[in-house]
């Protein structure tokens, strides 16, 4: 394999050429957005009346790679997973997080690169409320491998790393602990953790498996077979119309709620909704929320659920005043959960959603209002 | 060593934000109530340990600097502890060491928290950023960049050890735990979530914040402080005849930090599945104090998240690992079971301001022992990545 050096070099299209190098816009460190604006408020509390300054705790950096820099210009450059062996008592560590081994007095440990496949230490965990700087992955699967060594054996440590699916978004089911895995390379890489990323080995053709390394562009991506319904049945086309018609009322409901229309405000999608008894759609326009009685053309986002009921009874504890007595699960626990399928991994259109419901109880629109069943969307 | 009492202990009511108070005064407030608690002028205090687990909670580095004057220990020395979420104990800890080696007769450990005034101005909500802060205890190379924070290390560890013992973790012992936890929460007046009701229903049903963790069964983001007086057996006993007020004695200290990179070999690297740590330091706290899991009549654990709380109560011995449905399945935490756990509501109920939260479950083991007449306690306080520094503390009245 080449080692050219450069960022994203190894990026190969399905037919084995070389392709153009990715040269990524550079963007900023911290999102504009995320920057105050210089400011003092006051809060009113039952105590009195007090000042916040808007302000921030920021140093910029270049931050030193310094010992580990080997072990990242080995992902970016070679699309290689770079380790230290001991030669005294022969453990292998990934990452190569240190450079002598303390188990044998600080003996300097070898390079020695690793496989690309492995297996998963433990189930992988799945975030989905994630910190500020990671705001907009969600969500996402993170799990520990331990990968094959040359010796036909497994490295001593195991590496965090960003667990993936080609079917859909992450959810639980598709790992476990000793799930087989490959790491597969980002086409465009920094030199950092994220260029790298695990694949079920199942997931993946004889050939795929066999390729190292196995550029993300050379995976197939988006499979999702599992939301091909088939044809509508009449009991579930009945309650899908009750699913519209409770979408309808929930949009007349938003704009008399200024905490549900804040949910939705600063945001746009047009979404298409499959269900097992047919297919609808939302479009979400700065504190909005529009029903469509078919899919939307082109949209952002696709939603997937076999049974439509379930959406039914997110509906009901949205619209009707059911005080305390929420049996639904968020969508969100819906995504993570694997019954609401999205095509690709942007949680944020459904985690406004989910915060619907609460401020319409919380500005009192529910109680205010009762819906009437089978009501037709318009 | 030298045995060690503790004297007094001084809370500030726990908040999920102080917008009233800076944590120069929640220091204050709390240094303030253990010295009147004691019975004690703070010019008798010789030396302190201030526990702040962030510089960036407090918008400050060294944030303790501010203290000095503030909290009466002018001239005098005051020595920062920041152990992550392990931080509280790690400060009375060393408090403790203070003491027991005969350096000094009287002590001040106060820890003290901000939290809130992180505020993600895209989001416009404090929790992402607050969470993003936590994220910084992850090291810069290899795991933060993958969006590794508190909740995702910690159900790593719960989601490890479910794979090593299927059907161990069961939702509904879990939801018990919170809706108990909910209940003894009430009997603490400084309670974050006095007046609230969590029922296990509510528990089950609440939403993913990391799979398979939900948000009810995770700890609750705190400012408040705590402050407690750490005495040689000698200085107690003087101010027992001053104030006819018996102290609790401090009998057994046992710490331990695991790897922060994950391997099988447990003797050199974190194994997943285990939180070794606290089976460590209980393990040398029980013998320092010279007695058995089997003793301890209540146990103020650190329930960063209640799945976790089971894991370190199996760690402990209190059950075996893999047996921790036990806990509430055979009644053992329930009320007129054999053991108390966490009667201040915990870190998920009571609050959890991180460089004082181990405090507040030593301020609540005092008042339980007491109360109900206990003779042995056990305070424990974790933290940082995957749940790697463990820290258990026997305490023991001899009235």
């Amino acid at each position: 394999m080449a080692q050219t050096g450069k960022a994203g070099a190894l990026a190969q299209s399905k037919n084995g050429k070389k392709k153009a190098e990715h040269k990524p816009k550079p963007r900023p460190v911290i999102s504009p957005a995320m920057l105050p604006m210089q400011g003092i408020s006051e809060v009113h509390t039952p105590d009195g009346t007090f000042l916040q300054r808007n302000d921030a705790m920021f140093t910029a950096m270049k931050h030193t790679q310094g010992e580990f820099s080997d072990f990242f210009r080995a992902l970016r450059d070679e699309g290689k997973v770079l380790g230290h062996r001991c030669p005294g008592c022969r453990h292998l560590i990934i990452p190569p997080f240190m450079r002598r081994c303390p188990a044998c007095n600080f003996v300097d440990m070898q390079k020695e690169y690793v496989k690309d496949t492995g297996i998963m230490v433990a189930t992988p965990v799945i975030t989905v409320f994630a910190p500020s700087r990671f705001k907009g992955q969600e969500p996402f699967g993170t799990g520990r491998v331990f990968l094959e060594t040359a010796d036909g054996k497994l490295s001593d440590t195991a590496m965090l790393v960003r667990v993936r699916t080609t079917r859909g978004t992450i959810r639980p089911g598709i790992y476990k602990k000793g799930t087989p895995v490959k790491i597969a390379f980002c086409d465009s890489r920094q030199g950092e953790m994220l260029d790298i990323f695990a694949v079920p080995q199942n997931e993946l053709t004889p050939q795929q498996l066999a390729k190292s390394p196995l550029f993300e562009s050379e995976i197939e991506w988006g499979r999702l077979s599992e939301t091909e319904f088939g044809k509508p049945t009449p009991q579930l086309q009945k309650i899908l119309q009750e699913v519209r018609a409770h979408f309808q009322e929930l949009a007349e409901m938003i704009p008399q709620s200024p905490r549900a229309t804040a949910n939705l405000a600063n945001w746009r999608r047009t979404v298409t909704i499959r269900t097992g008894g047919g297919t609808f759609g939302l479009v979400l326009i700065d504190g909005e929320l529009q029903v469509r009685k078919e899919g939307v053309k082109d949209p952002d986002l696709i939603l997937a659920i076999q049974d439509p009921t379930i959406l039914l009874t997110w509906l009901r504890d949205s619209t009707e005043p059911v005080g305390d007595s929420v049996k639904s699960p968020a969508l969100t626990d819906l995504v993570i959960e694997g019954t609401l399928i999205l095509n690709k991994p942007e949680l944020e259109t459904v985690t406004r959603l989910d915060r619907v419901p609460r401020s319409l109880r919380r500005d009192n629109v529910a109680v205010a209002r009762s819906v009437k069943p089978h009501r037709q969307t318009p | 060593m030298k045995d060690v009492a503790i004297i007094g202990a001084g809370m500030t009511p726990c908040r999920s934000r102080w917008v009233e108070k800076t944590f120069w005064e929640l220091a204050q407030m709390a240094v303030s109530e253990a010295v009147h608690d004691a019975g004690i002028h703070i010019n008798e205090v010789e030396a302190g340990v201030a526990g702040i687990y962030n510089d960036i909670f407090e918008f400050q580095a060294i944030p303790e600097s501010g203290f000095q004057g503030i909290i009466g220990l002018q001239n005098k020395p005051l020595m920062r502890v920041t152990n992550g979420g392990a931080t509280g104990a790690y400060a009375m800890l060393a408090a403790h060491n203070m003491v027991a080696s005969g350096q000094h007769d009287l002590v001040l450990v106060v820890g003290v928290e901000k939290a809130l005034d992180c505020y993600d101005y895209e989001a416009e909500s404090n929790t992402p950023a607050v969470v993003q802060t936590i994220g910084y205890s992850w090291d810069p190379w290899f795991e933060r960049p993958l969006g590794a924070h508190a909740s995702e290390s910690y159900a790593e560890v719960i989601q490890a050890y479910m794979d090593e013992h299927p059907g161990d973790l069961a939702p509904m012992a879990r939801a018990k735990i919170v809706e108990l936890l909910c209940e003894h929460a009430q009997n603490n007046p400084y309670a974050q979530r006095l007046g609230e009701k969590v029922t296990a229903d509510q528990v089950l049903h609440s939403r993913y914040v990391v799979y398979p963790v939900r948000v009810l069964e995770t700890c609750v983001y705190t400012e408040g402080a705590c402050a407690l007086i750490f005495a040689s057996a000698e200085m107690a006993q003087k101010i027992r005849e001053r104030t006819g007020r018996e102290p609790i004695w401090l009998t057994g200290t046992g710490a331990a930090n695991e790897p922060y990179f994950v391997g099988n070999d447990i003797t050199r690297y974190k194994v997943l599945h285990r939180i070794y740590s606290d089976h460590v330091a209980t393990k040398k706290a029980l013998q320092m104090a010279r007695i058995n899991i089997e003793d301890v009549q209540v146990i103020e654990l650190h329930d960063a998240f209640i799945p976790q709380l089971m894991i370190t109560l199996a760690e402990m011995g209190v059950v075996p690992l893999g047996r921790a449905n036990d806990l509430v399945e055979e009644g053992i935490i329930m009320p007129g079971g054999k053991l108390l756990v966490n009667p201040s509501g915990g870190l998920v109920f009571g609050g959890h301001f991180v460089g004082g939260s181990n405090m507040m479950s030593t301020w609540s083991a005092m008042r339980e022992m007491r109360a109900r007449d206990l003779e042995h306690g056990l305070i424990h306080g974790t933290g940082a990545s995957l749940s790697m520094y463990g820290v258990a503390m026997v305490l023991e009245r001899r009235a």
